[in-house]
């Protein structure tokens, strides 16, 4: 076997192995590199940043555990900035697992410790919704005729957030975090395009190039592009957290990956090469 | 006429044409009519959660009372484990508020969820390493946009020289824009074409056998 | 200092054991595997009974009678698994269908396709050189690349027009080698979640 074939031929077992090892090392010497922010996190950011305080954001919480390492960082940064800026949040799930990701993101945020915000007042959380669109559709259009309790079971017309919202025109604006496309789409289609209201997307990487057309287009003001744009956005609000964390395990991991693709094609075209 | 296929197809119709109507007009008792509609279909969906459940129980059920299979027991724990969950969640009357619910979830669902997915990374390394080769001009093409993005992806590259950075800004600015977009207008035209063939009844997969 | 939290350990052992799937099929992947399944559909069951009572039968304790249609049509949605009844099933599957359709065909027309044509046909000179080359390339893929999809005129692929989705191709191709360098990142920003729970919360050897 030539020496192109060999490095064709790495087992799996070895090459996946490296990869452990690329994302230990990081994890445990952290390198703290410089951050560079993309545009589409930066208009988020002022977007959010540009609403006046008392204002009314809609947002679901439309990952699970899947998404939680990626979007989770970011959905917290967000908050902060939200909560930093007096911004009112009604918070609903479109995903199964949305229920079960608000405990942990509000865990992190504290907001009543470090913003004195007040459950009812503030902030609502609604709970998981069926149906993805049809649930869109049902809360901007007649809140009150779908769900007369929140996620614990206390009557809206008792929290007064709540109960001053009943229509996406009181909603100031819509965001959202996904790692479904139906709900990425879902939420252009319902807020933006029937209602006109401003949209904020958060997605995993790999959907940010199918989601980028309604970016482009000015259906949505900003797009959180997964792990990358929850690290922008964790080092734009100046609350560091894992995805700035992760930012040096990707220095790693993916240069390892470079390293292998470019070792591969080498070692293909060295190999094709001897062969003519 | 055929009672069971006629009238759901009737249904679809009406229910889509009450759809469609209360975006493109005003009138109040479409509008009333569709957020009964919306409502509904909030309570429907629930309903259908549970199919995925039932055919659990149907396969693997049917697996543990034969226990011809060898990994039967693996049936048994997913059977276990469905009603563990159920239990838990409806026991206290709090379902996923509970904080028993929460403790279960997170030591269970949480990390075998976020686990399942990523994993994939590393598939992801081994495929890149053995599949993603520049084998003619079209197969360079991908590879280029792919290791440029890759690399301004990397915090370390971009921190060394920003210029991969703005490349890379760059790949997803007029490159990926143009592409998708003209992607996103066709899926759209066939969205939207295969709605009406759905609402009018041409495309009748949806309601199954014969 | 490891940690002494059960929750954690639970946490640490699952997510090593759907780990080693990595290296190779193996008994304790396959039993992480039938968990998550089970767990998962236990959930679906819980948020889909919460949602039934949230949603369906407040309605009903609220005095709207006309809600016992809905309920009606939901349990009818489990004739599906009938031989003999299967055809019940096919009336609430059709009230979801038409919902379901016409909710999200209203829209995609307008975000879909007339704001992206729209936003195709606005002014390709911009203020600076490079704007001005931008846009030039973001139309010409988008015009390729839509070309690249015709398939009903049989001369769209032959000769000089054929060069209009052979263009939309390349495109296509470049665009897509950009979405696989995003997947990468997306997948190692998966993973990493896990390392650093498993650093930080179980083995405590990271703050």
């Amino acid at each position: 076997m030539s020496i192109w074939e060999r490095l064709m031929s790495i087992p799996r077992e070895v090459v996946m192995g490296l990869v452990f090892i690329a994302i230990l090392i990081p994890a445990l010497n952290p390198l703290g590199l410089p951050l560079m922010t993309g545009k589409m996190s930066e208009d988020w950011y002022n977007t959010v940043d540009n609403l006046p305080a008392g204002s009314i954001v809609l947002f679901d919480i439309g990952y699970g555990s899947g998404g939680y390492p990626s979007l989770g960082p970011g959905n917290i940064a967000a908050f902060h900035q939200m909560f930093e800026k007096d911004l009112r949040i009604v918070i609903m799930a479109t995903a199964l697992e949305g229920g079960m990701m608000y405990p942990l993101i509000m865990a992190s945020v504290k907001p009543e410790s470090n913003y004195g915000a007040v459950y009812g007042e503030d902030y609502v959380f609604l709970g998981y919704i069926a149906g993805t669109q049809t649930a869109m559709a049902g809360v901007l259009g007649d809140l009150h005729a779908l769900a007369s309790t929140d996620y614990q079971g206390t009557p809206l017309s008792s929290l007064p957030l709540a109960a001053e919202v009943s229509r996406a025109d009181d909603f100031d604006i819509v965001a959202y975090m996904t790692t479904a496309g139906g709900t990425a789409e879902g939420w252009v289609y319902q807020a933006y395009s029937q209602y006109d209201r401003p949209v904020l997307g958060g997605c995993l990487s790999m959907m940010t190039t199918s989601i980028k057309p309604y970016y482009d287009s000015g259906q949505m003001l900003g797009l959180m592009d997964g792990i990358k744009g929850a690290a922008d956005l964790e080092f734009l609000t100046g609350h560091a957290g894992d995805a700035i964390v992760s930012s040096d395990i990707l220095s790693f991991t993916q240069t390892l990956v470079l390293i292998f693709i470019v070792l591969g094609n080498v070692a293909f075209w060295m190999q094709r090469g001897g062969a003519r | 006429m055929d009672y069971r296929r006629d009238i759901p197809l009737a249904i679809t119709f009406i229910v889509g044409v009450i759809a469609v109507l209360d975006y493109y007009t005003t009138l109040e008792s479409v509008t009333a009519t569709f957020t009964v509609i919306k409502n509904w279909g909030v309570v429907l969906q629930a309903f259908a959660l549970g199919l995925g459940a039932v055919n659990l129980f149907r396969v693997h059920g049917k697996r543990v009372s034969e226990r011809t299979r060898e990994d039967w027991m693996f049936s048994g724990w997913l059977l276990l484990m469905l009603v563990l969950f159920v239990v838990v969640g409806l026991i206290t009357g709090q379902y996923d508020a509970s904080t028993s619910y929460q403790w279960i979830y997170n030591a269970l669902y949480l990390p075998l969820g976020a686990t399942m997915y990523s994993s994939l990374a590393f598939y992801m390394a081994y495929g890149a390493y053995k599949v993603l080769r520049a084998r003619n001009f079209e197969a360079a093409l991908l590879f280029i946009t792919a290791v440029l993005v890759i690399i301004g992806n990397t915090p370390i590259f971009p921190a060394t020289y920003p210029g991969f950075f703005h490349m890379r800004e760059w790949i997803f600015g007029p490159i990926v824009s143009g592409a998708y977009r003209g992607i996103r207008i066709g899926v759209g035209i066939g969205a939207v074409i295969l709605g009406i063939r759905t609402l009018v009844g041409l495309e009748t997969g949806y309601l199954g056998r014969r | 200092m490891v940690s002494m939290d059960p929750q954690v350990w639970i946490a640490a052992f699952l997510t090593l054991a759907a780990t080693s799937y990595a290296f190779r099929d193996n008994k304790v992947f396959k039993f992480a595997e039938t968990t998550f399944i089970g767990i998962a559909a236990g959930h679906q069951i819980v948020m889909g009974i919460k949602n039934i009572r949230d949603y369906g039968w407040s309605h009903l304790m609220q005095g709207e009678i006309i809600y016992i249609v809905v309920f009606l049509l939901g349990i009818m949605l489990y004739a599906r698994y009938s031989k003999e009844y299967y055809w019940l099933y096919r009336y609430p599957i059709a009230f979801l269908v038409g919902n379901g359709v016409g909710i999200s065909i209203r829209a995609g027309i307008h975000s879909d396709f007339t704001l992206q044509i729209a936003e195709t046909a606005s002014p390709l000179i911009a203020s600076d050189a490079l704007g001005s080359i931008n846009n030039i390339i973001t139309f010409i893929g988008v015009i390729t690349a839509l070309s690249h999809f015709i398939f009903t005129y049989e001369g769209m692929h032959e000769g000089t027009l054929g060069w209009g989705p052979k263009i939309g191709r390349w495109m296509i191709l470049l665009a897509l080698g950009a979405s696989f360098g995003n997947t990468v990142m997306t997948r190692f920003g998966m993973y990493q979640g896990r390392v650093i729970f498993l650093l930080r919360e179980w083995l405590q050897i990271i703050a």
